[in-house]
């Protein structure tokens, strides 16, 4: 061992690669988990490129790869990258709004091997629906899309991001999702960052509702055992302890944007000063185990209290960093999504504030949108 | 009622104590007098009771619950200053709501009626043990006729609630299968409420026990408090425990329940899966071997299973066309053990598969 070396904690070999191939999408819904400053087309990486990340993911111990965007059915070569997948024994998950081509391709999709289609709705009502997605006509497409998967004997998950404009659909989300022949159903409460940041007046909903929600998933979860499955995700700012934001920090994932940059978690942008390396620089392999982005807050080193001598420091890793900076001003403070945080009741009386006025209009997603990431003000503070 | 506060050392008993040093004294009366160290709570939490030990335990409490707001309107009744009843009264609307439905007393007619009592049945208090009267009836006059510092500080056995109540939702959750998280939504509330009406109490009590005779009323009144709990847990003991003598009068097993409500719970879920079964794993979930890990693992939508030894055997003779009597047999053959045996273990193994849908028959 070379003393000089510093100690740095071992990297686990990672699980889950989240291929961000595109940020194309054709919905624009409020609370994407995107950039503010999303990549376009033209810095797209090539066909070749992304069957090598793949390569080198599946050397790593990777198992599961998520195809994502932006919608990943916007790429030519989306069938291509689901038949290397298939070749290299990963597990494929097709995420996907289910419109714009995903239907076309389908078929090709489950040719070459496709495992697994998680489709998102963004309400029960159509009208509801295409509101909060952006997009007139989307709801009978991704119901047609949703049959077509069911048909071919595809596993489906239905993906609902849960919000004040949709809250009081939680009951209808679980109804469609057996109606649709669905296995799984996320009724996943949105998660502040990107998009939904900027939004999270239009979209906070009160703890009540967030109350009722939790019940009704728990009673259909009883109902429906043996027939649909209910992953349930709590809104973090009515919590009591975070979340281990994606299994903490490099320990699990990443995420590869279009362009080929290696994050941590999808927002791991918004914290300045990070240093992301580049597929094209590196191999996979490098950027996991010694990029500055995934050793900033690997372990439990770079630990403040309350989490430095919590019992919990290994269960939850403190948390989100992306939220630490953004409500704390501090990516290296504990998550005052915890309760453990002295930030806790400024967050959760934020929340109940904002939850009780009348919800501002949605600043749709767009590429090349002038929206200033509020993130990035409170970092400075 | 003339509970007598031990006094080790009479000197020590005459000296003003501090504020930290009198919620101390007054956190050890709960440390060693609060009625989670009853014999009856301990069965309770950790399942021990019959159903209908439990179920006594929901009916005498409710006659404790019903007259908590009784007790508060008696306190509140002498209070002279606003301020002081703005914050009392707040007690009583917590357990009696602000509408029909709604309040403590309420919620926990929904426990007793989770654990099967007729609604009206438990409203008539008739059933109700004498010795669970009298220890409530004791705490009401006690708060009008003793000081009004000690009638509050009587109510400080909310400090020690919040431990009670998570070890009692945990156990009875994980003992009980007739309990659900609905019956004991009582308890959801208690967790906040208590802790706030509790620091008010606490405040008060340490701000006006001003002379050692007062402080020693206030931890005479918690200490009272605390056996006017721990007695209702006695006459229950005595009653449905051991020796088991239920007075003339009291509730008897079977009594004042909803028609059926012992029957047995019609079996939830998946069917149960059967030796003549044909499982399969269906598109989307495989077996996969992690050479990185050193593993055997399940691959299925959006998760990773684990597998010990066993699941990897099995589910490596799961192909669509041997039953489950067939996988049985081969891993009998090769382990040497008896297949029916080995085929019980299977049928559970695929029936948490197959509940999870990763698994099909």
């Amino acid at each position: 061992m070379n003393a000089q070396a510093p100690i740095r904690p071992e990297a686990p070999a990672p699980v889950g690669l989240l291929a961000e191939l595109t940020h194309r999408c054709p919905l624009r819904c409020p609370y994407c988990s995107n950039p503010l400053e999303l990549d376009r087309r033209s810095g797209e990486l090539d066909t070749a490129t992304w069957q090598r990340v793949l390569r080198e993911a599946a050397g790593l111990g990777v198992l599961h790869v998520h195809l994502s965007g932006g919608e990943p059915t916007a790429r030519n070569d989306i069938v291509e990258i689901t038949k290397t997948c298939a070749d290299l024994g990963l597990y494929s998950n097709l995420i996907t709004s289910g419109v714009g081509g995903a239907l076309d391709k389908l078929q090709a999709l489950y040719d070459v091997g496709l495992d697994h289609v998680q489709l998102s709705v963004q309400g029960v009502d159509a009208a509801n629906a295409e509101k909060i997605g952006g997009l007139k006509n989307a709801q009978p497409q991704k119901m047609t899309f949703a049959a077509k998967v069911v048909e071919l004997g595809l596993p489906l998950t239905l993906n609902s991001v849960i919000h004040r404009g949709n809250i009081h659909e939680v009951a209808g989300f679980i109804d469609l999702a057996v109606k649709m022949g669905a296995k799984r159903l996320e009724v996943a409460h949105t998660q502040y960052y990107g998009w939904a940041y900027v939004n999270r007046a239009a979209l906070m909903p009160n703890k009540a509702q967030v109350d009722e929600s939790i019940r009704i998933v728990e009673a259909a979860r009883e109902r429906l055992k043996g027939q649909l499955v209910i992953d349930l995700v709590v809104p973090d700012y009515y919590a009591k302890y975070p979340k281990a934001c994606a299994g903490g920090w490099g320990r699990k994932l990443m995420n590869v944007t279009p362009q080929g940059k290696v994050l941590p978690c999808h927002a791991a942008e918004t914290i300045p000063g990070l240093e992301f390396w580049h597929v094209t620089d590196h191999s996979l392999g490098e950027i996991w185990r010694d990029s500055p982005a995934f050793t900033a807050y690997r372990g439990t080193d770079w630990m403040q209290e309350p989490c430095r001598s919590c019992d919990r420091r290994e269960k939850d890793w403190g948390g989100c960093r992306c939220q630490a900076l953004a409500l704390a001003g501090d990516a290296a403070a504990t998550d005052p999504a915890c309760s453990l945080s002295p930030l806790h009741a400024k967050v959760r009386a934020l929340a109940v504030e904002e939850a009780a006025e009348t919800p501002p209009d949605y600043v749709y997603r767009t590429i090349g949108s002038n929206i200033r990431s509020p993130l990035k003000e409170g970092a400075s503070s | 009622m003339n509970a007598i506060f031990p006094t080790p050392d009479a000197t020590e008993s005459e000296r003003l104590l501090t504020g930290d040093e009198m919620e101390a004294a007054l956190r050890d009366i709960g440390a060693r007098r609060y009625h989670n160290l009853h014999p009856f709570h301990r069965l309770l939490h950790d399942g021990k009771l019959s159903k209908d030990q439990v179920r006594a335990w929901a009916l005498n409490r409710y006659y404790y619950q019903a007259m908590i707001p009784v007790k508060d309107s008696a306190v509140l009744a002498r209070m002279h200053d606003a301020e002081l009843r703005r914050i009392w009264r707040q007690r009583i609307v917590d357990h009696d709501g602000d509408a029909p439905g709604d309040g403590g007393i309420e919620r926990w007619l929904k426990l007793a009626e989770g654990v099967g009592f007729q609604r009206d049945y438990v409203l008539s208090t008739n059933g109700i043990l004498s010795a669970t009267k009298f220890a409530v009836e004791a705490y009401v006059h006690f708060v009008s006729e003793r000081s009004l510092l000690e009638a509050i500080a009587s109510s400080l056995t909310e400090m020690f609630s919040p431990t009670i109540i998570s070890e009692r939702v945990a156990g009875m959750l994980k003992n009980y299968d007739f309990i659900t998280k609905e019956t004991l939504a009582y308890f959801d509330k208690r967790l906040t409420q208590a802790p706030r009406d509790a620091d008010f109490a606490l405040d008060y009590v340490k701000k006006h026990a001003t002379t050692p005779e007062l402080q020693r009323q206030a931890m005479a009144a918690l200490t009272f408090k605390c056996n006017v709990l721990w007695v209702q847990l006695d006459a229950l003991y005595f009653a449905y425990v051991a020796p088991g003598m239920i007075p003339p009068d009291a509730w008897q097993p079977g009594v004042g329940l909803v028609a059926g409500a012992d029957a047995p719970k019609p079996e939830a879920g998946p069917r149960r899966t059967v030796p003549g079964d044909t499982p399969r794993l269906p598109r989307g979930v495989r077996l996969r071997d992690d050479e990185t890990r050193g593993k055997t693992v399940l691959l299925a939508p959006e998760r990773t299973f684990d597998l010990d030894d066993n699941a990897v055997a099995v589910l490596k003779l799961v192909d669509g066309s041997r039953t489950v009597s067939q996988i049985a047999d081969e891993l009998g053959t090769i382990y040497a053990a008896d297949p029916r045996a080995i085929e019980a273990d299977i049928c559970v193994m695929l029936d948490g598969l197959a509940e999870k849908r990763v698994l099909e028959r």
